[in-house]
């Protein structure tokens, strides 16, 4: 920000970086000082633009063509590998699969998270700092802790293989992550309106839903869009709780498309079609919510 | 005397209708989401502890068998190999992570178009592990871009994926992966410093070096600590990268390339021939979370020392 302040100065900066005058303009001082560091820069970011870029184009390539020539454009833009990994590597019915998994796993996540994020993120006592401790403990427990437990669990209950019962288990890990955000959502509401509302004699459930769920409207879209990220690439608790082909979610027919690719032989172009299957609807979200997704993501690091 | 009022308003806001309305759906409202959590997170997450001192398949009722399965840890090469990786990417890919993402911060933050950078490098921390493997794979392969690109160039097929070299592969990805969220992190974090610091810093005469080492390190140090928190929890998750990306024809990677979360998997219900032991699977999982603990623990005091010594 000060950037704009300095450039003006950066002349006289140049002539005598003594003077309290031109000390500001330190940073333009030697600018090609800061090429390399730039120029790696740049450099990760074009990598990281050709990732997505060579995905996408090649997932309309022939197989010979992404082999032998990855870094040419398409010259036929063959659509058939997509329609390939959709019917026959297994990706359409993945993708139905992945996009009710993580509508419902979602939509239950928050519907959960927000009534208890706002009654510990309102009330500051003893009672609900211990409970928001507790959240947030799970935050720092890995998967690979709870699993085997639950993998009993749910066999018991005759929902391994079975997708509601990994909806049940997506909604449980995203818990804590959810409250955290949610909490801190609600905890910044101004509390005038609640009162205003308990003197008009509105309940406080309806107060709840009428009033406070509207105002953190942005807390909750940030928590759904959270959670679906999450839930959209989840691999561990998949790979334990599905078995069969009918019930993968997206990154499963990709593991699955994987191995199976290497008994049959490999045809690059429907593997990219299917990466790109898996890809898309997160850029296309990064696209449409990327400040919400980054500062969501990032917003626990700050406190 | 403002916090006296303060105080107060709050002691009158306690007894208030509105506080006791609140109170009133305290219970209703949380109890849905605390349950849940409860019986499908945090019990599993105590009976792990107790089933690591078992023999148990999943199925039938645990045996108690004592330390066992821990005696068994110590000498599983395995184990032993997944630790280290998950040590490894703790370590040595966390200091190169940060480093990387401490530097590519500060440089970002004088260059323009900033917040396009960040929007870019961000991109492969919200896309699937598995997908971003099958790309890396592409690239490192024997037949793989990468080689194609050295052979236009007249350079002979370099082996980057010959088994010693597999899993330093696996640490770079992650690099790569991870950067544009920790740089976030980070620019939150120095955004936040008053630029009055860094003006009167340079009305005193200072250098670049000296505003960062004695402006920018102490004040950003606490969220580099925050972050450094969140990398250690983040590393033990890592799983379906590795899966994907060393796994073939449907077996798991060789142990070598395993890391915790894959050897909970590999020891129960991964592979063409799971092998059911929860008990020992258990067991290595309580060593990483134990593990996972004490390094949280100790850079917790680490970063809060150094912030009081500003």
């Amino acid at each position: 920000m000060s950037t704009a302040t300095t450039g003006s100065r950066a002349e006289s900066a140049e002539r005598d970086p003594k003077t309290p005058a031109a000390a500001p303009a330190g940073r333009r001082r030697v600018p090609w000082a800061r090429l390399p560091g730039a120029a790696l820069i740049w450099v990760f970011v074009a990598f990281c633009a050709f990732t997505f870029l060579f995905i996408l184009l090649s997932s309309l390539k022939s197989s010979y063509n992404v082999l032998n020539h990855p870094f040419r454009l398409p010259t036929e833009l063959k659509f058939s590998n997509w329609s390939k990994a959709w019917h026959d590597g297994g990706f359409g019915p993945a993708f139905v699969n992945s996009v009710v998994v993580v509508v419902v796993a979602a939509a239950g996540t928050v519907l959960l998270a927000s009534p208890a994020a706002y009654v510990l993120g309102r009330n500051q006592n003893r009672v609900s700092g211990g409970v928001s401790m507790y959240f947030v403990l799970g935050l720092g427990i890995p998967m690979q802790i709870i699993v085997l437990p639950l993998y009993s669990i749910m066999a018991k209950m005759h929902l391994i293989d079975n997708l509601a019962g990994l909806i049940v288990l997506y909604i449980v890990v995203n818990l804590p992550f959810t409250v955290y955000l949610l909490m801190s959502f609600f905890a910044s509401l101004p509390g005038e309106l609640e009162e205003a509302a308990a003197l008009d004699g509105v309940g406080p459930g309806m107060t709840f839903w009428r009033i406070m769920l509207p105002l953190a409207r942005g807390g909750l879209m940030t928590a759904l869009t959270l959670v679906a990220i999450a839930c959209w690439n989840e691999t561990f608790l998949a790979l334990m709780f599905l078995q069969t082909n009918d019930n993968f979610t997206l990154p499963l027919a990709l593991v699955n498309f994987l191995t199976q690719q290497q008994f049959t032989g490999e045809d690059f172009g429907v593997m990219f079609a299917g990466v790109s299957i898996a890809v898309l609807p997160m850029l296309a979200l990064y696209a449409w919510l990327g400040r919400r997704i980054t500062e969501g993501l990032t917003l626990g690091a700050g406190k | 005397m403002t916090s006296a009022t303060v105080g107060v308003r709050r002691g009158r806001l306690q007894g208030s209708p509105l506080a006791r309305r609140r109170r009133r759906v305290f219970g209703p409202f949380l109890a849905p989401a605390l349950i849940l959590y409860t019986v499908l997170f945090m019990v599993p997450t105590v009976y792990s502890f107790y089933a690591s001192f078992t023999s148990w398949d999943g199925f039938s009722n645990p045996r108690w068998k004592g330390t066992l399965n821990y005696d068994h840890l110590r000498h599983d090469p395995a184990f032993k190999d997944a630790f280290f990786n998950t040590m490894k990417l703790l370590f040595g890919c966390g200091i190169f992570l940060f480093v990387l993402s401490f530097a590519f911060m500060l440089m970002l933050r004088e260059m323009k178009g900033r917040k396009f950078i960040q929007g870019f490098i961000f991109l492969p921390h919200i896309v699937s592990g598995v997908a971003l493997a099958a790309f890396w794979d592409f690239l490192l392969n024997h037949d793989g871009m990468l080689n194609k690109g050295l052979h236009s160039f007249g350079m002979g097929p370099v082996d980057w994926l010959k088994p010693q070299w597999q899993f330093n592969a696996i640490l770079l990805a992650i690099v790569w992966i991870n950067t544009g969220y920790y740089v976030t992190i980070l620019m939150a974090g120095v955004d936040r410093i008053p630029p009055y610091y860094y003006e009167e810093a340079k009305l005193a005469g200072t250098n670049s070096w000296q505003r960062f080492r004695h402006i920018t390190l102490p004040m950003s140090w606490d969220v580099v600590g925050t972050a450094a928190v969140l990398w250690t929890i983040g590393t033990v998750k890592i799983f379906e990268f590795i899966l994907a990306f060393s796994g073939s024809q449907g077996n798991l990677p060789t142990t070598n390339q395993w890391t915790s979360a894959m050897y909970v998997y590999g020891e129960t219900i991964g592979g063409t021939s799971p092998i059911y032991d929860f008990g020992r699977a258990c067991a290595g999982a309580v060593v990483t979370l134990v593990a996972v603990v004490v390094v949280v623990v100790v850079l917790r005091r680490v970063t809060s020392r150094d912030r009081l010594e500003l």
